[in-house]
C-alpha cells in the first residue's frame, strides 16, 4: 500500500519569531523515494516533522493520501527513523521492535519480526541491548523497527548521519530493496549528496532558511542500483546538477548588500 | 611496564585497603581509648562498653528497633507511593506541576516536632503519628528525583511515541516509567534513612514503644552506654537498608542509580516574573485550600485542629496578638542565631573538604562511597551524642546543624568537582596546569550547581535539626516554643508556629534558588534551559 502526500502553501514560523519554512507546495508521488536535501539548518526536519504531523505547520495544509496527518496517526500508517536512533536501552534489538507494533497496537509476529531482523543484517544480534551493538547496526535496528508496522509513509530524518562513510555506503547499498519491495511512499532528509542520488526517485533541492525549493531534478537511473553505479558519468552528471542547485540557493539567499 | 602495572594495582588495592578495612578498625581503636581516658566526663563510652550493653540488652533493643522498623517501613511505602502518584500527576497533566512541587515543598517544611504532637492529638497514642511522620519525611526526597527521571530523556524517544499516534499515557507507560526507574531508586535509597528518622521523631511525641521512646529515657537518665548503643543500632540500621535499597536495583537494572545533584528549583523561581508571581500566588491559594480543606474532612475538633483563620486572628486580631508575636518573633531571633552559623558552616565545610580531597587524588576514590555512606546515617539519632559531648549550649547545637548540613553538602561538591568534563581538563593538563589551577578554573566552576543544590535541600533540613535540639536539649528557639506549647495545649501558637516557619523554610529555599539562578546563569547555562 502507498499514498501520496500534499504540501500546499505550507509555512512554518516558531515562537520567537524564527521562519523556518515559507509557504511552499511540494507533493510526493505514492510509491516514490523523495529526498529534500539542503544546507544545515534550512528546515528540511521541520518540514518532514510536519508531514509526521509531529509539529503543526503555521500556515497551509498538508494531506496523506487526502487526509490530515493526524488521521494517518491515529491509524499508525507512518512510521519515523530519527537522526539518533533512539532505541530504548533497557530493551533489545526485538523488544525495540516490538515497541513499534505495541505503539501501533498491531499483533506481534515472531516469524516477522525475525525476517525483518535478518532483512537489516542484524540476525544473531535479536537479543541485544543497542548499547552493544555499533552505531550503524543501532541505525539498522532503529530502521528495522520503522518497517515493522509496514507503514505506508516512511519518513527518514538524516537515518545515516551519525555513521561512519563505509558503513554509509553498505546502508545506502542494501536499504532501498527493502522498502522499494513494499512500495512504501518514502521521504528521506540528508546532507549527502551521492546518498541522495543513489537512493531516491526525485532529489528536491532546499535553500538556506527560511526553506524555500531551488530545484525539484528527477532521478532516472535505473533500479536496483549498486555502489559501482556512482562511477557512471550519469551518476556524476545529476550530483553535479545538485550541487549547482545547493550553490545558487545559498546564494539566492544572502542579502542584496552582500554581494 | 608488566611491574609497573603491578605496582599500582597493589597501591591501588593498598588503598581500598586501607579505607573498608584498616579505616574503621584504627577509627574503633582510637575511640576506645578516648572513651577510656574521658571515663570521667560522661560522653563517650566505648566501642566495648556498646557492645557489652547490647548484648546485655539484647533483648529490649530488638523489641524496640522491632516497632521503630515497622513503623519506619509502613511511613516508606506510604510516603514513597504518595511521590510516585503525584509525579506521575505532574508528568500526565503538567499544569499541574507548579502547585505539585510548591505544595510539596511547604509540607516537606513542615517541622516535624510540631506536626508530632498535633499528629499526636489527632491519632491518640497508636502508631499512625510515626508512619505519618515517616511517610512526610521520605516523600519529597523521592518525588524531585522522580520529577526529574521522569523528564530527563531524549525529545525522540517522546516523538517515536507521538509517531505511531500514541498520548501521554503511551509515554509515561512504554518510556517513561523505565527512563525514570534509576532515579526512584536513588530517591528510595535517600529516603531509607528519613523514614527511620521520621518515624524516631515520631515516637519522640509521646509513643509507647520503640527507639525513640528509649532515646529519650536514655537522655533523661543521662545513660551515656543507652544513648551510644542506641545511636549505633540505627546509624548501622539505616546504612544496611540504604545499601540493600541498591543492591537489589543492581541485580534488577543495569544502570547505576543516578546521584541527583540539581535538583529542578522551585517552579516560582522560574521563568519570567508574572509566571512566577501567578504561580507563587497559585500555591498559597492551593495550600490555603488544603489546610482548610483537611480540617473540614477529617472533621477534626477546632480545639486543637486550628485552620488559617485562626492563625491570623492569633498573631493579628486577638487581645494577645501582640504578646503572641513578640513571643514568636522572639524564638525565631534565638533560633537563627544557632541556624544560620550552623548553616553556613556546614556548606562552608563540605565543599573545602571535598576540594580537599579532590587535591588529594589517592584519596578521593574511596571517598566518595564512604560520603555516601555517611550521608545515610539520620543526623537526628545522633543528636543526643553531641548534646552529650558538647553540652546544652550554643556549641552542641551549632555543630549539630552544621553536621546535618554537611555530608548532602561533601557528596554533592565532591560529584559535582569530579564532573568536570575530562577534556577541559585535557586541555588545562597539555599546558601543564597545576592542580590548584584546574581546581580553580574548571572544577570549582563545575561544582557550583550541585553545591547550590545541596545548599537549597539543605534549608528544611538545617530547621528540622536545629528544631530537634531546642526540643530535646537547650530548651530555647523556636523549637522550645512547640514543644512548650504543645505540652500546654496552647494550640493557637502550635499552629502559628508551625505555619510561620514552614513559610520561613518555603522562602529561604525560594531564595537561596534566586542565587543560584544568578550563579549559574554564568556558569552552567545550560541546566536553566
Amino acid at each position: 500500500m502507498s499514498v501520496p502526500v500534499v504540501c500546499s502553501r505550507v509555512a512554518k514560523t516558531f515562537r520567537g519569531g524564527v521562519e523556518a519554512v515559507r509557504p511552499l507546495d511540494l507533493s510526493f508521488a505514492a510509491g516514490q523515494t523523495t529526498t529534500l536535501v539542503g544546507p544545515s539548518g534550512c528546515g528540511k526536519s521541520t518540514l518532514l516533522r510536519m508531514i509526521a504531523g509531529l509539529e503543526a505547520p503555521s500556515a497551509g495544509d498538508i494531506t496523506i493520501d487526502g487526509q490530515p496527518p493526524s488521521e494517518t496517526l491515529r491509524t499508525a500508517g507512518l512510521s519515523v527513523a530519527f537522526q539518533d536512533p533512539s532505541l530504548l536501552p533497557w530493551r533489545s534489538v526485538r523488544k525495540n521492535i516490538e515497541l513499534a507494533l505495541d505503539l501501533a497496537r498491531r499483533p506481534r509476529n515472531a516469524r516477522d519480526i525475525d525476517q525483518l531482523i535478518r532483512l537489516v543484517g542484524l540476525d544473531g544480534f535479536a537479543d541485544t541491548r543497542p548499547a552493544a551493538l555499533s552505531g550503524g547496526m543501532r541505525q539498522r535496528a532503529a530502521i528495522a523497527r520503522a518497517l515493522a508496522t509496514k507503514p505506508a509513509l516512511l519518513l527518514l530524518d538524516e537515518p545515516f548521519g551519525a555513521v561512519d562513510e563505509l558503513t554509509r555506503q553498505q546502508l545506502a547499498n542494501d536499504l532501498p530493496g527493502i522498502w522499494e519491495a513494499s512500495g512504501t511512499t518514502t521521504i528521506l532528509v540528508t546532507h549527502s549528496v551521492s546518498e541522495a542520488v543513489m537512493l531516491s526517485d526525485r532529489v528536491v533541492v532546499l535553500s538556506r532558511r527560511p526553506a524555500q525549493i531551488v530545484a525539484d531534478i528527477p532521478v532516472p537511473l535505473p533500479r536496483p542500483r549498486r555502489v559501482e553505479l556512482a562511477r557512471q558519468p550519469a551518476f556524476a552528471e545529476l550530483v553535479d546538477t545538485i550541487f549547482t542547485a545547493l550553490a545558487q540557493g545559498m546564494a539566492d539567499a544572502q542579502p542584496k548588500a552582500a554581494q | 611496564m608488566t611491574t609497573l602495572t603491578r605496582v599500582s594495582n597493589f597501591g591501588l588495592f593498598g588503598n581500598v585497603l586501607r579505607a573498608t578495612i584498616l579505616g574503621p578498625v584504627l577509627i574503633i581503636a582510637l575511640w576506645e581509648v578516648a572513651a577510656r581516658a574521658l571515663s570521667d566526663a560522661f560522653v563517650l563510652a566505648a566501642p566495648s562498653a556498646i557492645v557489652i550493653y547490647l548484648i546485655e540488652h539484647a533483648g529490649l533493643m530488638a523489641r524496640a528497633l522491632g516497632v521503630t522498623l515497622a513503623n519506619a517501613g509502613a511511613g516508606f511505602v506510604i510516603g514513597n507511593f504518595a511521590a510516585i502518584v503525584l509525579a506521575t500527576l505532574a508528568t500526565v497533566w503538567p499544569k499541574s506541576d507548579a502547585v505539585i512541587r510548591g505544595l510539596a515543598l511547604v509540607i516537606f517544611c513542615l517541622p516535624l516536632v510540631a506536626t508530632g504532637p498535633i499528629l499526636r492529638v489527632v491519632f491518640g497514642p497508636g502508631p499512625w503519628p510515626q508512619i505519618v511522620l515517616a511517610a512526610l519525611a521520605v516523600y519529597y526526597t523521592t518525588l524531585i528525583p522522580l520529577l526529574v527521571g521522569l523528564r530527563a530523556l531524549p525529545s525522540a524517544w517522546l516523538d517515536l511515541v507521538c509517531s505511531y499516534g500514541r498520548g501521554r499515557f503511551a509515554a509515561l507507560l512504554h518510556v517513561r516509567a523505565m527512563a525514570a526507574l534509576p532515579y526512584l531508586v536513588s530517591g528510595l535509597q535517600i529516603s531509607a534513612p528519613a523514614a527511620f528518622l521520621g518515624a524516631m521523631v515520631g515516637e519522640f511525641t509521646g509513643a509507647e514503644r520503640g527507639m525513640g521512646v528509649l532515646t529519650i529515657r536514655a537522655l533523661r537518665g543521662m545513660n551515656i552506654e543507652m544513648t551510644w548503643a542506641l545511636a549505633t543500632v540505627a546509624t548501622s540500621v539505616c546504612v544496611i537498608w540504604y545499601l540493600a535499597i541498591g543492591w537489589l536495583a543492581q541485580r534488577f537494572m543495569q544502570e547505576e542509580p543516578p546521584v541527583i545533584l540539581a535538583t529542578p528549583a522551585l517552579p516560582a523561581t522560574q521563568g519570567p516574573y508574572r509566571t512566577a508571581l501567578l504561580n507563587g500566588l497559585m500555591i498559597t491559594g492551593a495550600l490555603l485550600f488544603v489546610w482548610w480543606a483537611g480540617l473540614e474532612l477529617l472533621g477534626l475538633n477546632s480545639f486543637f485542629a486550628k485552620g488559617p483563620w485562626d492563625v491570623v486572628t492569633a498573631l493579628f486580631l486577638a487581645p494577645d496578638a501582640t504578646a503572641n508575636r513578640d513571643t514568636l518573633i522572639h524564638a525565631l531571633g534565638e533560633t537563627a542565631v544557632f541556624l544560620v552559623p550552623g548553616y553556613l558552616v556546614g556548606l562552608a565545610a563540605g565543599a573545602l573538604l571535598a576540594m580537599l580531597v579532590v587535591l588529594v587524588p589517592a584519596v578521593a576514590g574511596t571517598a566518595m562511597p564512604l560520603a555516601i555512606a555517611l550521608r545515610s546515617i539520620p543526623i537526628i539519632t545522633t543528636a543526643p551524642l553531641v548534646v552529650l559531648m558538647l553540652g546544652r549550649g550554643a556549641l552542641g547545637t551549632v555543630v549539630l546543624v552544621a553536621i546535618m548540613v554537611f555530608f548532602p553538602t561533601f557528596v554533592a561538591c565532591l560529584q559535582g568537582l569530579r564532573q568536570a568534563p575530562g577534556q577541559i581538563i585535557d586541555v588545562f593538563d597539555s599546558y601543564a596546569a597545576g592542580p590548584f589551577e584546574k581546581l580553580r578554573k574548571v572544577r570549582i566552576p563545575a561544582m557550583l550547581p550541585a553545591f547550590f543544590a545541596a545548599a537549597r535541600i539543605n534549608v528544611p533540613a538545617s530547621v528540622l535539626a536545629v528544631t530537634v535540639v531546642e526540643w530535646l536539649a537547650t530548651g530555647n528557639g523556636i523549637g522550645n516554643v512547640m514543644a512548650l506549647s504543645a505540652s500546654l495545649s496552647d494550640y493557637d501558637m502550635l499552629w502559628s508556629s508551625v505555619a510561620l516557619v514552614s513559610i520561613l523554610s518555603a522562602l529561604g529555599y525560594a531564595a537561596v534558588g534566586l542565587l543560584e539562578r544568578m550563579v549559574l546563569r554564568t556558569y552552567a547555562p545550560e541546566q536553566l534551559q
